[in-house]
């Protein structure tokens, strides 16, 4: 069973969806539940089952109420649970806690989560066993740990707490003092936050809120709290540097009681884990940040300790710390220093990559004192960063490439700062550049091919206005290119991105002119194919700028096709034919056409006449007589047509499919993914009412009704199926594109195995006006439990192009999965009644999988008879009319059956279940719930 | 200052990757669904987690040469905080990641700040804290091997939730794991007056020692050439391990200089050093140095915790690296002339636990003849056939210079390993070697000057010791890769 609980739970925490599609929710949490208070399960498992509590409650508990009664579950697992098994007492603080925040429990104030907040205050008081084993610290410390996310995630919960938590953290000497002092400052912080939006609060709140003595004004204004508890504002950080704005409290100078509380956390701050001494310092600083009457000189003493820190959160608050009080607890000097530690920590050999990176990230956003740019614009230098200082950040070869690409960024933040164009500091960048270029150009690992094309991106980012660079990098990634045609896809990349984001600058312009002109200039003879066919990627790019002339790139074409070694003609290859027309084709469309004609046309007419690829040709041909006979205008219209999106379907569909490698045919070839599903199977009614109503009941099996019933089975997919029936429907909105589509072939895929695979279904059309066709689903259970059936489709749309769509999950409801009994329409009611009653003797028996239950609720006679007319009449096997008891056969494919006997006693509705598979207790628990609960209370 | 979720994913070489263990906060994410409002975007599971880190790591699909999404060149991922973008929905961000060797942890910490654009990381607490946290988690899977073994891995995994209970139980981080569990304690502590630092599990009962141990280590970028300066730096670390009664003990470690070193700089003290002297804190590396500054000696008092801890760090610049070398190769018709000589300093001791040179040979047949001489050593060829390991006993000669001529043919049948950066005559020697007693920077700690404020008379260690990392001389007669722009400038 355990081993059972562990997978079952593992296969919930990898895919919660999945998992919970495959059962129902309620019942799962029902089991979990069940489980933890079984006296037999060890405590090892009882921890794996909090897991999903922990993690993911709110999937577990969809409402406040169920929320609520679970959490009441778990407390009484509590409060039976012997005191040393410690750990496990934990994990369920920790699983309360989740369940009674996420389901809104605790922002409501609701019983149960009172009750567990006085719970949480007692153990964290619960000082006992101090001298003992010490098992209590465990669940103390953690019931701390609760109390403080409680606060956190509904902040000023605890505020009249106050007294009492100082209390004890001033009492106590354990480490346990670390968790006090964080809970405490947290809710004085909120405090002092609720105090900031009372108007008219000041010194005299302060006092008695740290007094405890809540009697005092505020209790009148319980109203404003909530207010501000609702606001997310007060959750969120309140150091935000100068600009922001940061609520404040006017109590004068004279606050020593919060002076006198906050220095005692600062002197014990030493002897807190560095993590949660970062956490005090940042809490501490918003407060004395919202009360002005506190100086923030009350750090001071603990500033170098943390300036000379190895930790990096505590540097980290500290940098927070200036962000906030910036000269008034920062000198010049203690900027200086600041931003000098950050550059030695930024390289400092003995500290991990991630952390430099981080303080490289904190040089950029430096909080200066002065700062000249205002606004939180993303990164900028400060002011202090001379190149002098920022040159120990240069990038090398050894750096790995996140480093690398976060220093030569820094560095050109640094250079463009200073101006310096033609300096050192640049030379250095591009003899870097340059390196990480031979490096590539080696062999370099995919990993630093692209952190190259991303240092060359950076760099013409900031500097592709200093000629002799960018004109260098650029005849350098020619040669690159020559030597490694398989990076055209790096350097096309480039050059659209450049393209993209310099739009003035006719680098990338120049790039591309470069490698047409080493393309059609590199000797031929040593052309592999490969090559050939980066190289026609490559000009096709080229081919596609008005401003190069394509002189070169057709005489390049017409070489590779006429030379006599060649063996593309005669090899035929049709990706690499389709890769040359792909060139002619945009320069059918370049506005310089008309001298290029008689080199386009000889190129065009070879190709037809000897290229080794029937399609080719034809294709040739086509873009030849195309460019022989229309006048310009027409073409670029004819061609510019046929690569427009959407317009013209009739003539796109027909160029299309003649064009080789345009844009038209692409699409045409391409199954296309629409963004929202097209449509939808949406329930139909079963007929299965009236078939019933048309039976001739004659044939009486007499005794031997089960057997017979029985003997059916043995033919093999006996009542094996369950047909479902479905209008296929068009979602809203509308969407013209899709009035009318063809063609249709639905797809399934199951979420689990509890059925056969499901065969694809055609519809052979869907048009919006006419009536929705209907699609039957047949579905054969191997057990015939709920399920979620994912639906794709593919379609064509009325323009021809070819679509994949997601379409809404279908849910199998436990109850579609039942039938009647499955026996010939001609059987009479007796023997049918014969097969139920050797059924149910047989079930009562309760052996192997066989089980009965009990189900009770409150219903009138009249809805009773309301609930079996609508719900089971198809399935009843006893006379409707019959007043004392109702039964209910259903069978459920491939071999279960629930048998159900109605009767109405005086105080309540019973439903005698009987059933061959127990499994499928709950889920008909869950359905009779449904049924006859809308209105009324149900126990089982 | 909370984390959302945390992941501890599984990359080893020729498996696929798989999440070995996952874990979320829902009370934060609660918190994190509150302030954000409708820019919330929810953690996806964990199958879909990891195919986009994958992606964003450039680790997915590693055998095609360029994926759009992956190698776009305007991209540039901000590590440690890489951002996840989600078909569709929106972007995961920040996710911090941290990889070594095999495995790769991941959390994605909350973001308290209203603001859009994103506000930087600077001003986000939980950044740092879960960089610690991740950092923490990451010694305790891997121990302190370098090799996985995927059992001992496999049983602190199955730890990790006792153990998350203790030092994140609710997604915000107090502790990291390297502390040790709070359950350690055995002395209770009600009857001591002073608090107990949290840091510290239990109280230590028996006789005092202290062991404090200066390691200094060196690297050196040697070119042999006129116009590119040779390079080299030390740094060094003080390790204590201090067995002390009490609460909260007070010990005092003392480093000194001798009379004209030079000050030690980039100074990084543990957060048990209960107070600073701000001069201490003065001398940078990165400034331009000062002949005035302090000079020692330095003082760090402390409350030590239970384990070894580092006590502090610092930086140096020696006036000269410990071993001069220079590295000749001359490509002759089948042969590779090689010619080495290495001289150690007069001012460091010449008295070696180990010291070898490494000559590999990148981009070549695997060698055929190898025909070299040695002053002093002894020369062995790898296995491999690449690599030349050259090693020199305990002691330079009375020169205290050696040398190393003579000839390889790399005639063996099959290629030796490739490197993008050795090509042609770009070739260097690496050196480690490991000194006792001695550190470059002169700093030591006298017995006598550590101070242990307690009853009985504590036994006191310090020991010194100086070993290299990266020492690489390259051979002068190609070009060689520049290891630092700062000489440039």
């Amino acid at each position: 069973m355990a081993s059972n609980w562990t997978e079952r739970i593992s296969a919930f925490c990898c895919s919660p969806s999945g998992f919970l599609s495959g059962t129902n929710p309620d019942a799962f949490l029902a089991e979990l539940l069940r489980e933890l208070r079984d006296d037999r399960a060890s405590y090892g498992v009882k921890v794996l089952l909090l897991s999903p509590l922990c993690e993911y409650p709110t999937l577990l508990c969809s409402s406040e109420s169920v929320g609520e009664e679970t959490a009441l579950d778990l407390m009484s697992v509590f409060t039976q649970c012997p005191p040393r098994s410690s750990q496990f007492r934990c994990h369920l603080l920790v699983a309360l806690t989740s369940v009674l925040v996420c389901s809104s429990c605790v922002s409501n104030r609701s019983r149960a989560s009172l009750d567990f907040i006085d719970l949480l205050l007692q153990i964290c008081q619960d000082t006992s066993d101090l001298d003992g084993d010490g098992t209590q610290r465990c669940p103390r410390a953690t019931a701390c740990d609760c109390l403080c996310e409680i606060e956190a995630s509904c902040p000023g919960l605890l505020s009249q707490r106050l007294e009492l938590l100082a209390g004890l953290r001033q009492q106590e000497t354990s480490w346990l003092h670390q968790a006090f002092a964080g809970l405490q400052i947290l809710v004085l912080r909120n405090a002092v936050y609720q105090l900031t939006k009372q108007t008219g609060a000041g010194a005299a709140h302060l006092k008695a809120l740290l007094d405890g003595n809540t009697s005092v004004a505020w209790e009148a204004d319980q109203e404003a709290f909530h207010m501000v508890t609702k606001d997310s504002a007060i959750q969120s950080s309140l150091i935000l540097g100068p600009m922001g704005r940061v609520p404040t409290l006017h109590t004068g100078p004279d606050c020593k009681e919060l002076r006198s509380v906050l220095s005692s956390l600062l002197e014990e701050s030493y002897l807190l884990t560095p993590l949660c001494q970062a956490a005090l310092f940042r809490r501490l600083t918003e407060v004395v940040a919202m009360v002005p009457g506190i100086p923030p000189t009350i750090f001071r003493a603990q500033l170098l300790r943390l300036l000379g820190t190895n930790e990096v959160c505590l540097l980290h608050v500290t940098l927070m710390m200036k962000c906030a009080f910036t000269d008034s607890l920062f000198s010049a000097e203690d900027e200086a220093f600041l931003l000098k530690r950050l550059v030695v920590l930024s390289q400092h050999p003995l500290l991990s990559t991630p952390e430099k990176l981080f303080y490289m990230d904190c040089i950029l956003h430096f909080p200066e004192n002065r700062p000249i740019n205002c606004g939180d614009s993303d990164e900028a230098l400060p002011v202090l960063l001379t190149p002098q200082l920022a040159s120990a950040l240069l990038p090398t070869v050894f750096n790995d490439s996140a480093t690398l690409l976060a220093r030569l960024h820094l560095q050109a933040l640094v250079f463009l700062e200073e101006g310096e164009e033609e300096g050192r500091g640049l030379a250095y960048i591009y003899d870097h550049l340059t390196a990480l270029l031979h490096i590539v150009d080696r062999g370099g690992s995919r990993d630093i091919v692209v952190t190259f094309f991303r240092a060359a991106f950076l760099f013409l980012f900031y500097f592709q206005h200093v000629e002799g660079y960018s004109a260098r990098l650029s005849e350098q990634l020619c040669q690159l290119y020559l030597q490694h045609t398989q990076l055209a896809p790096h350097i096309l990349n480039l050059v659209d991105k450049t393209l993209e984001r310099l739009p003035e600058c006719n680098w990338a312009l120049g790039l591309l002119q470069g490698l047409q002109r080493v393309i059609s200039m590199a000797p031929l003879g040593q052309l592999t194919l490969r090559d050939l066919s980066c190289h026609l990627k490559v000009l096709a790019r080229v081919a596609e700028e008005g401003k190069i002339s394509q002189c070169s790139t057709l005489g390049f074409l017409s070489a590779v096709i006429t030379q006599s070694s060649s063996l593309l003609c005669t090899s035929g290859d049709w990706r690499l034919g389709n890769g040359v027309l792909g060139v002619c084709r945009r320069v059918l469309l370049h506005p310089s056409l008309d001298s290029l004609l008689i080199p386009l046309a000889d190129i065009l007419q070879h190709l037809t006449c000897y290229y080794g690829d029937t399609d080719i040709q034809d294709h040739a041909r086509l873009y030849y007589t195309l460019l022989t006979t229309l006048s310009r205008e027409k073409l670029s219209v004819v061609l510019a047509q046929s690569a427009a999106e959407g317009g013209g379907q009739v003539k796109k569909r027909t160029l299309s499919c003649v064009m080789a490698e345009s844009e038209g045919l692409t699409n045409i070839l391409t199954v296309h993914h629409t963004e929202q599903p097209v449509f939808q199977l949406t329930e139909a009614l079963s007929g299965l009412q009236q078939e019933m109503e048309n039976l001739q009941l004659s044939q009486d099996e007499g005794d031997k009704a089960l057997e017979s019933y029985r003997a059916q089975f043995s033919e093999s997919g006996f009542a094996s199926q369950i047909m479902l029936k479905y209008h296929l429907t068009h979602t809203e909105p509308h969407d013209p594109r899709f009035e009318q589509i063809f063609s249709i072939c639905l797809h399934f895929s199951l979420t689990d195995d509890h059925y056969e695979q499901l065969q694809d279904i055609s519809v052979p059309c869907l048009f919006r006006q006419r009536p929705p066709p209907v699609v039957q689903l047949t579905l054969k259970p191997r057990r015939p439990y709920p399920t979620t059936i994912h639906v794709s489709a593919i379609f064509t749309s009325k323009d021809g192009l070819t679509w994949h769509t997601t379409m809404p999950d279908v849910h199998v409801e436990f109850q579609q999965a039942f039938l009647p009994l499955p026996v010939p329409l001609s059987w009479s009611r007796a023997s049918r009644q014969d097969v139920f009653e050797g059924l149910w003797e047989e079930f009562c028996s309760e052996m192997g999988d066989c089980i009965i239950s009990l189900f009770c609720c409150q219903l009138r006679e009249a809805a009773l008879k309301a609930l079996v007319e609508k719900h089971f009449l198809p399935f009843l096997v006893s006379d409707l009319s019959q007043e004392d008891e109702l039964r209910v056969l259903l069978f459920l494919p491939p071999r279960s059956h629930v048998l159900l006997k109605i009767s109405s006693k005086e105080d309540a509705t019973q439903f005698n279940m009987a059933t061959d598979t127990r499994q499928l207790l709950p889920h008909m628990n869950s359905y009779l719930l449904t049924v006859t609960s809308s209105r009324d209370e149900s126990v089982r | 200052m909370s984390l959302r979720a945390l992941w501890i994913i599984s990359n080893e070489k020729g498996q696929k990757a798989s999440i070995r263990f996952s874990k979320r906060f829902s009370t934060v994410e609660h918190r994190a669904r509150n302030l954000a409002g409708s820019s919330y975007v929810a953690v996806p599971e964990d199958s879909d987690f990891l195919q986009l880190l994958l992606t964003e790591l450039g680790l997915s699909n590693s055998n095609k040469s360029y994926v759009a999404d992956r190698d776009d060149c305007i991209y540039r991922p901000r590590s440690p905080a890489v951002e996840l973008r989600l078909n569709g929905i929106g972007t995961l961000w920040p996710v911090l990641v941290l990889s070594q060797g095999p495995l790769i942890l991941a959390c994605l910490p909350l973001v308290d700040i209203l603001s859009e654009p994103r506000p930087p990381l600077a001003n986000l607490l939980s950044v740092s804290q879960g960089v610690t946290l991740l950092a923490g988690l990451q010694t305790f899977l891997l121990g302190s091997g370098v090799k996985l073994d995927s059992e001992g891995l496999a049983s602190r995994v199955a730890t990790l939730p006792s153990l998350l209970l203790q030092v994140c139980p609710l997604g915000t981080p107090l502790d990291t794991p390297l502390a040790g569990s709070h359950t350690a304690s055995t002395v209770p502590t009600s009857t001591v007056a002073q608090k107990q630092p949290a840091w510290k599990t239990g109280v230590y009962r028996g006789r005092a020692t202290v062991n404090v141990a200066v390691v200094e280590t060196v690297r050196s970028m040697q070119y042999g050439n006129q116009s590119r300066q040779d390079l080299w730096d030390v740094y060094g670390t003080v390790t204590c391990k201090c067995e002390v009664e009490g609460a909260l003990p007070n010990v005092t470690v003392t480093l000194s200089l001798p009379p004209n070193g030079s000050p030690l700089q980039d100074i990084l003290v543990h957060p048990c050093v209960t107070s600073l002297d701000s001069s201490i804190l003065t001398a940078s590396s990165v400034d331009n140095a000062d002949g005035s500054a302090f000079s020692g000696p330095y003082k760090f008092p402390f409350s030590p915790p239970l384990e070894p801890f580092r006590l502090c760090s610092y930086t140096s610049q020696v006036p000269v690296p410990p071993i001069l070398g220079s590295y000749q190769l001359k490509e002759e018709e089948n042969n590779l002339r090689v010619s080495v000589s290495l001289k150690l300093h007069e001012s460091v001791r010449n008295s070696f636990e180990y010291c070898e040179a490494h000559l590999p040979f990148f981009n070549r047949n695997q060698m055929g003849v190898v025909d070299v001489k040695v002053s002093s050593g002894q020369v062995d060829v790898s296995k491999e056939k690449n690599l030349l390991v050259w090693g020199l006993g305990q002691k330079f000669p009375k020169s205290r210079e050696v040398t190393l001529d003579g000839k390889i043919s790399f005639t063996g049948s099959s290629l030796g390993p490739s490197d993008p950066l050795c090509t042609g005559l770009t070739a260097y020697i690496k050196l480690y070697l490991k000194v006792p007693d001695t550190t470059l920077s002169g700093c030591c700690v006298d017995q006598h000057s550590v101070q242990v404020y307690s009853s009985a008379k504590p036994r006191i260690v310090t020991s010194r010791e100086l070993q290299s990392k990266e020492y690489f001389i390259w051979n002068s007669t190609g070009s060689a890769p520049m290891s630092s722009g700062q000489v440039m400038m």
